[in-house]
């Protein structure tokens, strides 16, 4: 018999007992919308995940930062110089598509002296003129200004009202940071120093200042960080561990202090990996729900066997092989499990969009989590429920292909 | 065509061991339309489903053509079975949540047949048992005799080398069963389908040209042998 025409037979009887049919389903449905929701929900975070703190896959290229870190922390030695980066260049060139020192531009933990009176403050450096932040005195720096060097500083004004009294009194003072001596020009109201995504809020720093005139000299050609960036599809970690190591020995400040490189990727590897591990769990917890719906669907086909008794007497006495009529029952217990599991997904993915949105607002913090239904998910639920029809609807088949035909039209 | 000896068949039921058939010798040929009379219980129908190949568990020699039917096995049969014999049963046996048509074309199906290549062979049997038109109607909906005539249609679909029919009649008033029997004997003579049937109803065997009657699993009269006899 053709496939077709097995599949048009196991229909039709299942349309016969719509509803016992459905309801046998049920369970596979449940189970496997259970896997789908977790799956969709732990592939989203992970992928958020990624995006926000991996290497930036996403972009077609890929960065990485190396640190160094003086032995002395009061020391104001560099760790990387442009020699340095010329010798990264010279060895890694092949592998690293580009190598510059990364200038922190946001608060930045330094001493300042306003007036005679000195402080350990927190500056953020700026390149163009801040839109963002609230005016309370005096004028934001403006781009003409940073564009002749002028030294001006903008303060914030909890700091100008602890120092001076008023906003007001601030504009003209001076604060001296480094080697060079900024006047304040205006007052800006004070901010959180963490955005709402959890990353650093440049304008909560005490002073904003013009980044050209913070790092110039030595400062500017030298600094303590540097960033990589890689081409798409390049091992980022792997060759960033090499450059790390490479600076512990010939670094032009390896004898002062330490380079290290800190594998966000690494990190977010075992974060996934503990994902994984609980949505194992959940799985595992879901595959005894397939269990017991499995388990229905053997009764089910059980008393279907029964119940159609004369009707396999007549298949087998118009000429069907026992191999026919075990392929029908079959074919009916896997078209069964695959119609549950298909639905399954359906309702699996929609409660996954439904509950991201939800889980994203009640963390907060301007995190967006997505689900993220994979064809991998969508395959291992038409696979599992065919597997949970085949390995429970087998028993029932045989049986009814094992039927006597003289015993039935006796 | 059909040749049977010393077939003995025994049904075992706890301790007991039920001697159906005593040594029946039968022979059938081409074109015959034999009808198989005796009481309940008398082994007739144990006989035709030996005879049909629904039961291989006999000891004895069954030569269909020049198939050794006592040394087949069952998946063998099935083949035979679909390529040789019809069944008509005295309940007519018909899918009840199928169409007529459904139930007419199981046969072919189970041969392989694709769908839309039968469709013409279906409504040709339909006409031949006089039921033009009914291919999108349910069994349940029709009469004792129609639904005997699907399962008659059923029966000749695939061509078969000989019909075997079960007490046909036997679920029908008399005026239908007269329908039933007219059209197993134009069968019979205008297509030349041989048939064996068992009957109760004497007026059925009376218009068969060959009656063998069975007591207690021995045949005790064939009307051919007397007739051969009488020569």
């Amino acid at each position: 018999m053709r496939i077709s025409e097995l599949l048009r037979t196991a229909l039709r009887s299942l349309r016969a007992n719509k509803k016992r049919s459905f309801l046998t389903i049920i369970g596979i449905m449940i189970g496997i919308a259970a896997v789908i929701t977790i799956l969709g929900i732990g592939d989203g975070i992970t992928q958020t995940m990624y995006d926000k703190f991996g290497n930036n896959a996403k972009q077609g290229q890929q960065t990485t930062e190396i640190y160094y870190m003086p032995d002395n922390e009061n020391s104001t030695v560099s760790g990387f110089n442009q020699q340095d980066m010329a010798n990264i260049d010279n060895q890694f060139g092949g592998e690293i598509r580009r190598v510059r020192i990364e200038h922190e531009t946001a608060n930045i933990n330094t001493r300042a002296d306003l007036g005679d009176v000195s402080k350990n403050v927190t500056v953020s450096l700026l390149r163009a003129a801040p839109t963002d932040v609230k005016l309370v005195a005096g004028h934001r720096l403006t781009a003409n200004e940073m564009a002749t060097g002028q030294a001006v500083a903008m303060m914030k004004s909890s700091l100008a009202r602890h120092q001076y009294g008023t906003a007001q009194n601030a504009l003209g003072t001076t604060v001296t940071v480094g080697a060079t001596t900024y006047q304040i020009v205006g007052v800006y109201q004070d901010q959180a120093e963490y955005s709402m995504d959890g990353g650093q809020n440049k304008f909560g720093a005490s002073f904003l200042l013009p980044k050209d005139l913070y790092y110039q000299g030595d400062t500017a050609s030298s600094g303590n960080t540097i960033k990589l960036t890689f081409d798409q599809g390049s091992n980022a970690g792997q060759i960033s561990k090499q450059v790390a190591k490479y600076l512990k020995k010939n670094g032009s400040a390896a004898n002062q202090g330490s380079y290290q490189y800190e594998d966000m990727e690494k990190e977010l590897k075992q974060f996934s990996s503990q994902m994984s591990i609980i949505t194992k769990f959940i799985s595992f917890i879901a595959a005894i729900s397939l269990f017991i719906a499995g388990i229905g669907v053997m009764n089910m086909m059980y008393i279907s066997v029964s119940e159609r008794t004369q009707e396999i007497g007549i298949r087998l006495a118009v000429g069907a092989t026992p191999f026919n009529i075990m392929m029908q029952f079959l074919v009916e217990a896997v078209a069964l499990t695959v119609t549950g599991g298909l639905l399954g997904f359906l309702g699996g993915a929609g409660l996954a969009h439904l509950i991201a949105p939800l889980l994203s607002s009640s963390i907060g913090g301007g995190i967006h989590i997505h689900a993220h239904i994979t064809m991998t998910a969508f395959l291992m639920a038409f696979g599992t429920s065919a597997a949970v029809g085949l390995i429970f609807g087998i028993l029932p088949a045989r049986q009814a292909a094992n039927k006597n035909l003289i015993d039935i039209l006796r | 065509m059909i040749k049977l000896t010393n077939i003995n068949k025994y049904y075992r039921q706890g301790d007991h061991r039920f001697h159906v058939l005593h040594d029946i010798n039968l022979s059938v040929d081409q074109g015959e339309l034999v009808a198989i009379i005796g009481e309940s219980g008398s082994g007739k129908s144990t006989l035709i489903n030996i005879i049909g190949f629904l039961d291989d568990d006999f000891s004895g020699t069954y030569f269909y053509e020049d198939h050794p039917i006592h040394d087949y096995t069952r998946k063998q049969f099935s083949h035979l079975q679909n390529q040789n014999v019809g069944f008509v049963f005295q309940n007519f046996k018909l899918i009840r949540e199928a169409t007529v048509a459904e139930n007419v074309a199981l046969p072919l199906l189970y041969t392989g047949k694709r769908r839309r290549e039968i469709g013409d062979r279906v409504t040709a049997v339909l006409d031949q048992v006089g039921l033009h038109g009914y291919e999108d109607q349910l069994p349940q909906n029709m009469s004792g005799g129609q639904q005997q005539r699907v399962s008659i249609a059923r029966a000749i679909v695939g061509h078969p080398h000989f019909l075997i029919a079960d007490e046909p009649t036997g679920a029908l008033d008399t005026e239908t069963s007269q329908e039933i029997m007219n059209l197993f004997k134009r069968l019979n003579r205008d297509e030349g389908t041989t048939i064996i049937m068992v009957t109760h109803d004497p007026h059925v065997a009376a218009q068969c040209e060959r009656v063998v009657k069975i007591i207690d699993g021995r045949v005790v009269s064939d009307s051919l042998e007397v007739h051969h006899a009488d020569k």
